[in-house]
């Protein structure tokens, strides 16, 4: 009997309790509330970018960009990829060849000289996996995500939705297919092929 | 008539079994499970769970790519708290290839496991709620939840999978101010562990739900192997980060909190609920240890391998994780690409024994037993 | 309110040469339209202020807008606009193995179910539709009118979900019945009517010199009826605590599973009508339906509809207060609660009022 009357109380207290709790937050709905109404509204990108040494860390995850004028064909991003995402050709040509729509002067911001003409370079954003881990090898730091420390780069973007699936991958190669004829050395020169087939 | 005609005939009371399957497209199955389940009326005399819809052949792949390109993957395993994941792989190799790493990386690393073993236990709670009715506990979770995902985004840029603690340190060290920010998180989140408490734990509909149902006993408990919150659930003070001390947990001063059977029978889903609610002070109270002791300089790169190519031999490494013991089992033929990775799942063994605990209830209590076993379906199907 | 416009009607000279059945026809419909869109309206409204509520207690904003276009409107004012446009032009799919007839008709007649109670209620001073000697006890018989539907919904739609929504509903609400029943009576042993207006008009002045003469302050017995009579109410419209046969965590949508678009918005009118039904219900007969609250001040028939509107909206609130922060209880608990907890205590509130009135006269 007792235990009747006392689940009774209890039922009762408790449960003025929890209305209680909703109640102070209906009363106090203009301060307490943290929907972000998103078009409108964006979440501030955390500062980060500070503290020792933090310059040289890439600590954004958005849309990869590769910076084409810097990047010499290492592919060591492209083997860094766990999901094979970025694909990678390369073509020799011969030192000193002069490729305008490539901006191809020869030399990186690094200072390091460019041996290989880059005539693929398609990242498939759709199968990104915004792991960062092509990011840490590369050693002329060209391939990067968008925003954050890049930002001077390269502007934040991080809702590149698409229509169309093949619309996600994003080619960074400035030769088209066609041209690479042109620059092509002849044929018993050593092509290095497409690592990931 | 004679009187034995009038005895009860339980065959003719019995109505049909119907099969019921709660699944792979149901709201509370905490992923795509598929529950068989035997029904008489209301009552469930049978429970068979059918994994797999989720199996990404994540052991398998893990063969074809390097060990650092592991870490992605185990991510993805147990997406609700990756940094324990990714924790636990990372002791597992080091243990296989012998690398110290500083102190700082440790503090670190126990930083941001113990972060998101609040987080995951805060999606544990809020949908343990929502399984039993209670929509506004979940969204409070949630709420406070957000705040350790800015928290980890402000420190590694990603919000969910982080891909953070590598081996031999971990990818970034700790943003200027991160400290302060992860103190005035603590600060606030501590009283709000009471209102979960007001609004859901001490609800007398809560408990009538919850206490007594899918009583797991501890010796059932420990033969099916389950672990984590669930085992401390039943009344058996096992936590690896007290009795196998890994990374430099032996440092700090903290609980295990077990279930006592307060509200009702030891191992309800009220305890495992409440040993969530607990652990959720133990952890706040280990961040602050750490965050107190944390060394302010030294290199979270030192002890990183150039290459990661570990020495023939094999490892077997457990850590704690919100969900339990996460074990690996990797090993190395010396070659860049592990030969075989096998990783123990708790949530697959805490859901291998919800036949034997949720059997001879009702519908709404196997949903709610499932709730308090926080499962991750991403762990069990991998 | 017929019998009047139809001696309205025999006034008209145009009107009086037709058939006495058909100018009662016309009559009735006459007066349903207004009230089918109340109903509606209700619906809307309700609906907005459930989502704003909910949002609130939760930290978040609810629907929200910046201006009349592809947004909500300001602060998300046209949503339930949208929402009824959306049901309206959604697809109607029947499965194809429901049992057809039933499942067509079974919306209907939940929804008839809710709207003919509207019949015996009166909203102020006049506007009531027809006040029944049995006014209460219409009410009571054909607010369970809307369980048939429910059990036609979930047999029909040949899902085993829609099957235990059903099951439970109908268990919950019969069970629910009793005691709802029985803290009605023990108001209607203080006024000795089962007319509306005359259990309104007995709740009139004030009681100890400062409450409002309603019932509910009239006597611990009915005090702790007021109590019952609504918790009950609330079981009785499957709202959370109660809405087992809707769980949307255990049987996914309980018995309206298969139903969409405008089948499904029916059950929805009906669900927000049956909370209005009972919300008005408590606070005619507990809290006074149109009475102002002090006695001679602002009781006119317009304030009179505000009073009325005001109490249910406030008990409305309340049900919805009760949604956003409770966890569901079990089918087992739920009868538990009806028969061993509810029915004791009204029946003991039946003697007790008998007893106090006694005592008292």
């Amino acid at each position: 009997m007792i235990r009747y009357f006392s689940n009774i109380w209890q039922s009762i207290t408790t449960l003025l309790i929890g209305m209680r709790i909703t109640l102070v937050h209906l009363a106090k709905a203009r301060k307490g509330i943290v929907t972000l109404q998103y078009p409108e509204e964006r979440w501030p990108r955390p500062e980060r970018n500070i503290g020792f040494s933090h310059d040289s860390y890439n600590v954004i995850r958005s849309r990869l960009h590769v910076d084409m004028d810097d990047c010499i064909g290492c592919l060591k991003c492209e083997r860094a990829c766990p999901v094979d995402c970025i694909h990678i050709t390369t073509v020799k040509v011969e030192k000193g060849t002069d490729i305008p729509e490539a901006n191809h002067v020869g030399i990186t911001s690094y200072g390091t000289q460019k041996r290989l003409l880059v005539t693929r370079f398609d990242i498939d954003m759709s199968e990104c996996c915004y792991c960062n881990l092509c990011v840490y090898p590369c050693p002329e730091d060209c391939i990067f995500m968008t925003g954050g420390p890049n930002s001077s780069k390269q502007e934040i973007d991080y809702e590149f939705s698409e229509f169309n699936r093949s619309d996600m991958i994003f080619r960074f190669a400035k030769v088209p297919k066609d041209q690479v004829e042109k620059y092509t050395p002849p044929p018993k020169e050593k092509v290095k092929g497409d690592v990931a087939g | 008539m004679g009187i034995e005609t009038l005895t009860l005939d339980r065959s003719a009371i019995q109505g049909e079994e119907m099969v019921l399957n709660i699944g792979p497209q149901h709201p509370s199955t905490h992923g795509v499970l598929r529950l068989q389940v035997v029904t008489d009326g209301e009552i469930v005399t049978k429970i068979t769970p059918y994994i797999g819809y989720l199996h990404r052949c994540f052991e398998k792949h893990c063969e074809n790519v390097t060990y650092e390109q592991v870490i992605p993957f185990v991510d993805r395993c147990d997406y609700i708290a990756s940094m324990n994941n990714n924790f636990g792989y990372a002791v597992a190799m080091e243990e296989l290839m012998g690398i110290e790493v500083s102190e700082k990386v440790h503090y670190i690393r126990v930083i941001v496991a113990e972060l998101n073993r609040i987080a995951s236990h805060l999606l544990a709670i809020g949908t343990f709620g929502l399984d039993v009715g209670a929509f506004t506990p979940f969204l409070y979770c949630f709420r406070d939840r957000e705040r350790i995902l800015d928290l980890f985004e402000l420190l590694c840029g990603a919000r969910l999978l982080y891909n953070y603690i590598w081996v031999g340190g971990v990818s970034h060290d700790f943003p200027i101010g991160f400290v302060e920010k992860v103190y005035e998180f603590l600060d606030y989140f501590e009283p709000k562990i009471q209102e979960y408490n007001d609004l859901l734990t001490f609800n007398k509909i809560f408990i009538e739900r919850t206490a007594d149902v899918g009583v797991l006993p501890a010796d059932v408990a420990i033969s099916y192997g389950v672990s984590g919150p669930n085992l401390r659930g039943s009344g058996v003070k096992w936590d690896l980060r007290k009795n196998e001390p890994y990374s430099i947990y032996n440092k700090f001063d903290f609980d295990i909190p077990i279930g006592t059977g307060a509200m009702g029978t030891v191992g309800g889903c009220w305890d495992r609920y409440y040993v969530r609610i607990r652990e959720l002070e133990e952890s706040v109270k280990i961040t602050r240890q750490a965050l107190d002791q944390i060394p302010r300089e030294g290199d979270v790169h030192a002890a990183l391998p150039k290459k990661i190519r570990p020495p023939k031999g094999h490892v077997y490494s457990r850590t704690e994780t919100p969900r339990g013991d996460l074990g690996f089992y990797i090993i190395s033929d010396g070659k860049p690409k592990p030969f075989r990775l096998k990783l123990r799942s708790p949530a697959f063994t805490a859901l291998s024994c919800i036949n034997e605990i949720a059997r001879g209830w009702m519908i709404a209590d196997v949903i709610a037993i499932l709730g308090s076993l926080d499962i991750v379906l991403g762990e069990i199907d991998r | 309110m017929v019998d009047l416009l139809l001696q309205k009607f025999s006034e008209v000279s145009f009107l009086s040469g037709m058939p006495s059945a058909l100018l009662f026809v016309l009559a009735a419909t006459l007066i349903a339209l207004p009230l089918f869109m109340f109903v509606a309206v209700n619906a809307l409204v309700a609906v907005y202020a459930e989502r704003k509520i909910s949002a609130f207690m939760q930290d978040r904003l609810g629907p929200m807008g910046q201006g009349v276009g592809l947004h909500a409107g300001k602060w998300g004012l046209l949503q339930t606009v949208a929402d009824a446009i959306k049901l309206l032009i959604k697809e109607d799919i029947i499965p194809a193995l429901a049992d057809r007839k039933l499942f067509i008709l079974a919306p209907f007649i939940l929804f008839v179910g809710a709207f003919i109670v509207f019949v015996g209620i009166p909203f102020n001073q006049h506007i009531l539709v027809a006040d029944f000697n049995i006014g209460v006890f219409y009410i009571i018989a054909m607010s369970s009118i809307g369980v048939i539907g429910i059990i036609m919904a979930g047999y029909s739609s040949n899902n085993k979900w829609s099957l235990y929504g059903a099951m439970r509903s109908a268990a919950q609400i019969i069970s629910y019945e009793i005691p709802l029943a029985l803290s009605l009576i023990t108001v209607i042993m203080l006024v000795g009517s089962l007319k509306m207006q005359d259990i309104i008009i007995a709740q009139h002045g004030l009681i100890w010199g400062i409450l409002p003469n309603w019932f509910i302050f009239n006597n611990p017995f009915t005090f702790i009826a007021f109590f019952i009579f609504f918790i009950s109410g609330v079981a009785e419209v499957n709202r959370t605590p109660f809405d087992l046969p809707e769980a949307e965590s255990e049987l996914v949508a309980g018995f309206h599973t298969e139903y969409s678009g405008m089948r499904w918005a029916f059950f929805f009118l009906a669900e927000y009508a049956n909370m209005f039904i009972v919300a008005a219900m408590t606070s005619i007969i507990f809290l006074g339906g149109w009475q102002s609250p002090i006695p001679g001040f602002l009781n006119g028939p317009g304030w009179g509809l505000f009073w009325f509107f005001s109490k249910a909206g406030f008990l409305i609130f309340v049900m919805m207060w009760f949604r956003w922060t409770f966890p569901r209880l079990r089918t087992d608990q739920l009868m538990q609660m009806c028969w061993k907890y509810f029915l004791p205590f009204s029946l003991i509130n039946l003697l007790g009022v008998g007893l106090w009135d006694l005592w008292l006269n």
